[in-house]
């Protein structure tokens, strides 16, 4: 074994991994050469993020070998990792608001130096750490009030102000615009041709062919092996990425979508001007779709139709009568709900019961005029949508945080349907969710919407969007930029409009 | 979770499992017994109506406690607005005849109450915060209106009142009675009441609440003005025990109470516990302070053995936690 000449510098065979009963990762192998761009791709929730966390030293193996330049390791712990040279991009930014840009870059070594710190040492390192990227940002500046682009690089310099044997970027131009991106790409190749080993996870196709060498898709915690680019195409990583034919997850739309519009948003802008004039209306029975990149303002509309931010202007009609949504109070008064993407800190109360959970919407019809709770109706109400949403439970009684991602979604949903609302807007509706779950959802935003429900859904997940919507509004720095009839759908279309570019032809 | 009692005894281990769950109460159970076993004088009716009359106030001031506790926060008033009140009241009493005497109270302890709800919830005041400046404002006052000494009750209303304070109904003390008669009405409130599931909400998940379209900030504000009004009423039957209101009464309350509400299994971040375990809580407390009492040991030795309670209780709900 102690043989540094192998072939690879970092080899994960056999890894395993759980998070209690759900099994993430069932024995992934991942091998990675010396000076290679080594793409890492597979759906959400596939096990990329997991294993990536493995490997800087997070989460633990349940069991499996990593082997770095011919040795064993086992890291276990984040500082482990970057002792061995291993450094990771987080999709979560991990910067610290307060601190400067230098003191971010260096934050690890902190710790480590001696009594005194070195702070003009420290701000000309990171300065000429970041010019070397090719990025202008000043080393001394507050990350806080640095843009998101700005910190994805602060991020990129953290993880290079080591001495960094195997970089990992986990999709690190989610926020950059095309000049960025290629910025980055053109450091990638330099750090590659230094010898750098670079796990690259990606959605972006493109941009894997690109820049990859090597390509490794995950599928349901299995990876599929590894392929050279040479050796296979877009469509050939898609049909690995998601193991079966697309039709077969979403339900079929067969409903007739009506002229009339249900709900209609005019001139709607946030107070902190972030989001600008959005106007748009939705069909009975139509699910319609909003897409774009995270941070594009997609979840902070929606806060401002739900009333959950402050509105500066706009005008919002629901079946023709003009309504007022000032606090989520009146929004739910009007019928109106709201399923947020943030399921455990915004969605659901993970520590009472389903049936507490239904309810909270619900008191209107399940008390009487002082307030006293009719049993009863409750657990009549409750039960129904348990049925009806084949949230799979022993009782009513059990708490919330003890069932899985999908039945959690599925009661976030649930009092919404509780209360008959007319306008549902579900963000990410199945982050986290496992497939199965996920077609269950599907179903029930089609039956829905088959009601004359109008339905909002915002997705990043590209098939997800595409699949379920009857048309897609795609949004670019809080503002609609284009809109999709079913006929355009497509990832291509949808990434143009959502980095601001119109349409090819 | 629905299983009846039988049922819960009758799983395996299901004997231990219950114990466990209701910890507060075995451990009341246990206090009983082990107090009845080294003192002849513990059971006389005598010793129990003490205690009982003893953790009345307190006691009264728990359940407030206990209701902003669980939406997640906290009233570190309670204690002074006791003093206050109290002094109040005997102000009123002499004054005005009873029934105006007694509702006038209650609705400056809403009112006293109502500050520090307004300051937490629509000026968003840390709790902490916002009832510490209350207890020290609400404790001057009292100094300041009762001119630095206790005001006795001197017409035909406060002798009333010392009378109903000091009697008992059927062996148990008036006092006694409405504490018990204000845990039943917070356990119903609690339990089958809009107003209590959205409290236990709010305090398991705000933000959660507020999306579902609760009126956050009115709940929030009305738990302090709750927790002020039973204030009031501990200030009433406290003045009424002794004849007198005193800017000195209820020093430190505010930490029995939490440490009531904590021993009988509320968690300090919201959205846990009952009335029947504040209860336990206040009588575990109380009990520990009788039997040293009847065994002679000294105050400060008392105040180290509850505290030593306190960590005990919180480490055997943790275990539970872990157990579940």
């Amino acid at each position: 074994m102690g043989n540094s000449e192998s072939e690879y510098r970092l080899e994960m065979t056999g890894i395993t991994k759980s998070f209690g009963v759900v099994s993430v990762l069932e024995g992934v192998n991942l091998k990675v050469k010396h000076g290679e761009i080594h793409a890492l791709l597979g759906e959400n929730g596939a096990g990329k993020s997991t294993l990536v966390k493995i490997l800087s030293g997070v989460h633990q193996k349940d069991s499996g070998k990593v082997v770095l330049n011919g040795k064993e390791i086992n890291p276990k712990n984040t500082h482990y990792g970057q002792l061995l040279g291993i450094s990771v991009v987080y999709q979560e930014l991990s910067l610290v608001n307060d601190l400067s840009v230098a003191e971010n870059i260096y934050l690890h070594k902190l710790g480590a130096s001696k009594f005194w710190m070195n702070w003009k040492k420290i701000t000309k390192d990171a300065q000429e750490l970041i010019n070397s990227l090719g990025f202008e940002i000043d080393a001394s500046a507050i990350v806080r009030d640095l843009s998101i682009v700005q910190k994805q690089v602060v991020e990129i310099a953290k993880a290079l102000s080591e001495d960094t044997k195997v970089l990992i970027l986990d999709e690190p131009t989610t926020v950059f615009d095309p000049n960025d991106a290629k910025k980055l790409f053109a450091n990638l190749e330099r750090l590659k041709k230094g010898g750098m080993s670079i796990i690259y996870i990606s959605h972006h196709l493109e941009e894997i062919f690109k820049i990859a060498d090597t390509i490794t898709v995950l599928k349901d915690g299995v990876d599929t092996g590894c392929v050279p680019k040479e050796d296979i195409d877009k469509d050939g990583v898609i049909r690995l990425m998601i193991g079966r034919e697309l039709e077969d997850l979403f339900p079929v739309r067969d409903v007739v979508v009506s002229e009339k519009p249900v709900f209609e948003v005019k001139g709607l802008s946030g107070d902190d001007g972030f989001v600008k004039d959005v106007s748009f209306a939705v069909r009975a029975g139509e699910v319609l779709g909003i897409a774009g990149l995270g941070g594009s303002g997609r979840t902070e509309m929606a806060k401002l139709i739900f009333g959950a931010d402050k509105k500066k202007s706009g005008t919002l009609t629901l079946n023709g009568k003009v309504i007022t949504t000032k606090n989520p109070v009146e929004a739910v008064n009007q019928q109106i709900g709201f399923v947020s993407e943030d399921r455990k800190e915004e969605g659901v109360f993970l520590p009472l019961s389903i049936r507490k959970n239904i309810s909270i919407t619900s008191f209107k019809t399940i008390s009487s005029k002082l307030g006293f709770i009719n049993d009863e109706k409750e657990y009549n109400n409750v039960q129904n949508l348990i049925a009806k949403l084949n949230i799979k439970t022993p009782s009513s009684e059990i708490d919330v945080k003890n069932l899985s991602g999908g039945n959690q979604q599925k009661v976030a949903l649930a009092k919404w349907l509780s209360i008959d609302s007319k306008l549902i807007i579900i963000d990410e509706p199945t982050r986290g969710v496992d497939v199965g779950a996920k077609v269950e959802i599907y179903n029930l935003i089609n039956e829905v919407a088959k009601k004359g429900v109008a339905v909002v859904v915002i997705s990043s997940d590209m098939p997800e969007i595409m699949g379920i919507a009857d048309r897609i509004l795609v949004m670019h720095k809080g503002s609609i930029f284009g809109e999709l009839p079913k006929d355009k759908f497509s990832e291509e279309n949808i990434l143009r409009y959502s980095i601001g570019e119109e349409l090819k032809n | 979770m629905n299983l009846t009692i039988k049922q819960q005894l009758s799983t395996p281990g299901g004997i231990l499992k219950f114990l466990i769950k209701h910890n507060t109460i075995v451990i009341f159970v246990l206090l009983m017994i082990f107090s009845a076993l080294i003192s002849d004088v513990f059971f006389t009716q005598t010793n129990l109506s003490n205690l009982l009359k003893q953790v009345s106030g307190i006691g009264i001031i728990s359940i407030g406690m206990l209701i902003v506790i669980l939406t997640g926060g906290i009233d570190l008033s309670v204690g002074s607005l006791v003093a206050l009140l109290a002094v109040t009241f005997a102000l009123l009493i002499n004054l005005v005849i009873l029934p105006a005497a007694i509702l006038l109270t209650i609705v400056m302890g809403f009112a006293l109450g109502s500050v520090s709800g307004y300051l937490v919830a629509y000026q968003k005041m840390a709790p902490f915060v916002a009832t510490l400046a209350l207890m020290t404002i609400a404790r001057g006052l009292g100094f300041i209106y009762a001119k630095g000494s206790p005001v006795t009750f001197e017409t035909a209303g406060g002798a009333f009142m010392s009378d109903f304070a000091n009697n008992a109904t059927l062996g148990v003390p008036n006092i006694a009675i409405i504490f018990f008669i204000i845990v039943a009405m917070a356990s119903v409130m609690l339990k089958y009441n809009v107003f209590g599931r959205l409290v236990i909400a709010m305090g398991s998940n705000e933000e959660a609440s507020r999306l579902s379209g609760i009126k956050v900030n009115k709940y929030k504000f009305l738990v302090y003005a709750i927790s002020g009004s039973l204030a009031a009423v501990a200030a009433i039957i406290t003045a009424s025990r002794t004849n007198l209101g005193s800017p000195n009464m209820g020093v430190s309350w505010e930490l029995d109470a939490i440490a009531a509400v904590v021993i009988g299994g509320a968690s300090l971040n919201g959205g846990k516990g009952t009335a029947i375990n504040t209860l336990m809580g206040v009588l575990i407390l109380g009990l520990i302070g009788n039997i040293l009492n009847l065994l002679n040991v000294p105050s400060y030795p008392q105040q180290v053995v509850k505290g030593g309670i306190i960590i005990l209780a919180v480490l055997f709900q943790k275990f539970e936690g872990k157990k579940q």
